[in-house]
């Protein structure tokens, strides 16, 4: 029981979106890394209030594309060239024209492969259980309710100190979730 | 920078685009008149390429606006006014036009561009146009009189309907009139149609009826496809040359940017996409009659690969696997220097591809006696490069003339705003 009620760390609500986008500024700014924001719409610009960095998944993608692109060449030439020559329509064995809609098609496929797995690996999902769960006025988040939180693992956090200074940026509704 | 300085700077900027172009415009001219008279037919296909790059660039922007348009896409508002002033362009363009079509009407020098408008031209290979069975079958499409008929059609839907987007944007700036915006909407759908048709008419007519016995069923698209990244890498260069000049300084932002960006990736994929299934199709088909287009772009009658394989092979690397590499940057679209540098390379590659779609052709081989051709290779004269410079700067002229005509964006369409708040 000791370990369940571990501090996961506060939320604190915010009453209109301009607000929230800048709470979400100065919690970037005073150095926080381990927080998030929660709302039911995407809110524009959020990323950059965040200090995120560019998504990653581009990187999934194109490692992807690539993958199927040689995977289909070197299928094709191992059909095709090593394995069972066959003379098609009096085309060689290889060669980059006739195959190219099966390296296309395994470059696409596997491009979104990549991105839909990349979505999942940067997202963290899929995540059986979040303690932000735990609290009846995150749930609101799916409503109206604006929320940040920032966690307990944060090297910054110290459970007054946060508490003020979510205070102080605006924050209402501030609640202590466990973990 | 006041409104005043910026309609000096543009003027002035006008004037100097005039004298260059009709410079330009008068050394190809020279060229034109002198390959007339003598028959040499490269000069007019100078002419022709000039006016096919600077036409290219404004179809695709027609494209784009009505594709605008239609999709009710608020984001290009203020890039839309860009293009409605590039199309003060195309009556320009119709003029230019206009020599080419007069040498039709000559006595002895009629099918001097387009082999199959005189009958009694040789093939490369024995026996002249008349004779030729496939011209026959043709000629209920490819002859004299519906060829005028289809090259004025085609000017006249394009400057038709450009003009009308024109007057009812300026006219919602000074009326403030929503009824303007469903107009529009409802003529672009309308008018997406008739692009299409009409730009594949030009496109088989001009281009492809050069070598009349080929037969391809995407040529059209192959030209839309192009037109839309010319038009793209045009309208970023123009853009982001109008916003340091002051003139939409401040209104154009990254995001605008990075859409135009995304759009050019999108349209390098799809020419392509399209340049690609052409060739596929016709080299998995096999058939003499359509494999020939692509056999002289490759080698010379006795195998040797002739100046048009490295030019293919320009296309390849240069025109698709450069720019799309480079443009799958996320920085490449949003660093200013950088997209201007891949639209000015898609430019260049985009001329070296209406080379490569004209210049060549078959010739008679006057020593082989009927069992070989010659084929015309690859060569820039200055010929070439005044065309495009020339046409160029008379369309460049029309583009400030015309900004006097209405504010730098549509100050009162109903999505301007959306559009001034536009984030990515």
């Amino acid at each position: 029981m000791a370990e369940a009620e571990q501090s996961y760390g506060l939320i604190a609500s915010f009453k209109n979106t301009a607000s929230f986008f800048h709470a979400a500024e100065k919690v970037r700014d005073a150095g926080y890394k381990k927080w998030d924001t929660y709302s039911s719409f995407p809110v524009h610009g959020m990323p950059e209030a965040q200090g995120q960095p560019r998504s990653k998944v581009p990187i999934f993608t194109f490692c992807g594309g690539i993958t199927g692109f040689i995977i289909g060449t070197l299928m094709v030439w191992y059909m095709n060239y090593f394995d069972y020559p066959l003379i098609v329509g009096g085309k060689p064995f290889f060669s980059p024209i006739f195959p190219f809609p099966i390296m296309y098609e395994l470059t696409i496929l596997l491009s979104a492969f990549g991105t839909l797995g990349g979505m999942f690996i940067t997202n963290l999902l899929p995540q059986h259980y979040n303690p932000l769960f735990n609290s009846a006025k995150f749930l609101e988040v799916s409503g109206d309710r604006l929320v940040i939180a920032i966690e307990s693992r944060d090297p910054q956090y110290d459970p007054q100190a946060t508490r003020s200074f979510l205070e102080e940026i605006g924050g209402t509704d501030i609640e202590e979730v466990n973990a | 920078m006041s409104t005043d300085a910026n309609n000096a700077s543009l003027n002035r900027f006008g004037s100097i685009a005039l004298i260059v172009g009709l410079v330009g415009l008068a050394i190809a001219g020279l060229g034109f008149f002198q390959g007339y008279n003598s028959g040499d037919v490269r000069p007019l296909m100078s002419w022709l390429m000039g006016i096919a790059f600077w036409l290219s660039i404004a179809v695709g922007m027609l494209f784009l606006t009505q594709i605008w348009y239609v999709f009710h896409a608020r984001w290009p508002v203020i890039i839309r006014r860009q293009c409605e002033h590039s199309f003060a362009a195309f009556p320009v363009l119709f003029i230019l036009f206009l020599p080419l079509l007069l040498v039709t009407f000559s006595g002895d020098q009629a099918g001097l561009l387009w082999k199959w408008l005189d009958s009694s031209n040789q093939l490369a290979s024995h026996g002249t146009v008349g004779d030729d069975p496939l011209y026959q079958w043709k000629s209920p499409y490819l002859n004299h009189s519906f060829f005028i008929i289809r090259s004025v059609l085609v000017f006249a839907v394009f400057i038709g309907i450009s003009y009308a987007l024109r007057k009812l944007s300026f006219d919602t700036d000074k009326t403030g009139n929503i009824n303007n915006t469903h107009i529009a909407r409802r003529l672009s759908s309308a008018g997406l149609f008739l692009c299409a048709v009409f730009a594949t008419v030009g496109a088989i007519d001009w281009f492809k009826s050069l070598e009349y016995h080929w037969f391809s069923t995407m040529y059209g698209v192959w030209f839309f496809a192009a037109s839309m990244r010319a038009a793209l890498s045009a309208l970023i260069i123009l853009c982001i040359v109008l916003a340091t000049r002051g003139y939409l300084k401040g209104i154009l932002k990254q995001a605008h940017r990075y859409d135009i960006g995304c759009l050019m990736l999108t349209f390098t994929i799809f020419w392509a996409y399209i340049s690609f299934s052409q060739y596929f199709l016709i080299y998995n088909a096999n058939i003499p009659e359509e494999t020939f287009w692509y056999i002289i772009r490759e080698k010379n009658f006795n195998g040797e690969l002739n100046s048009w394989w490295w030019v293919s092979m320009g296309l390849i690397f240069g025109h698709f696997l450069t720019p799309f590499l480079i443009l799958l940057w996320y920085k490449t679209k949003v660093v200013v220097w950088r997209s201007v540098a891949i639209a000015g390379w898609i430019l260049c590659f985009h001329l070296l591809d209406l080379y490569w779609n004209i210049v060549p052709g078959k010739l008679a081989d006057p020593d082989a006696h009927g069992a070989g051709y010659l084929v015309r290779q690859f060569s820039v004269n200055i010929f070439d490069i005044a065309a495009v410079i020339g046409v160029g700067g008379v369309c460049i002229w029309a583009f400030c003339n015309s900004t006097k005509k209405a504010e730098a964006i549509p100050v009162r369409d109903p999505n301007i705003e959306n559009s001034l708040n536009y984030v990515e």
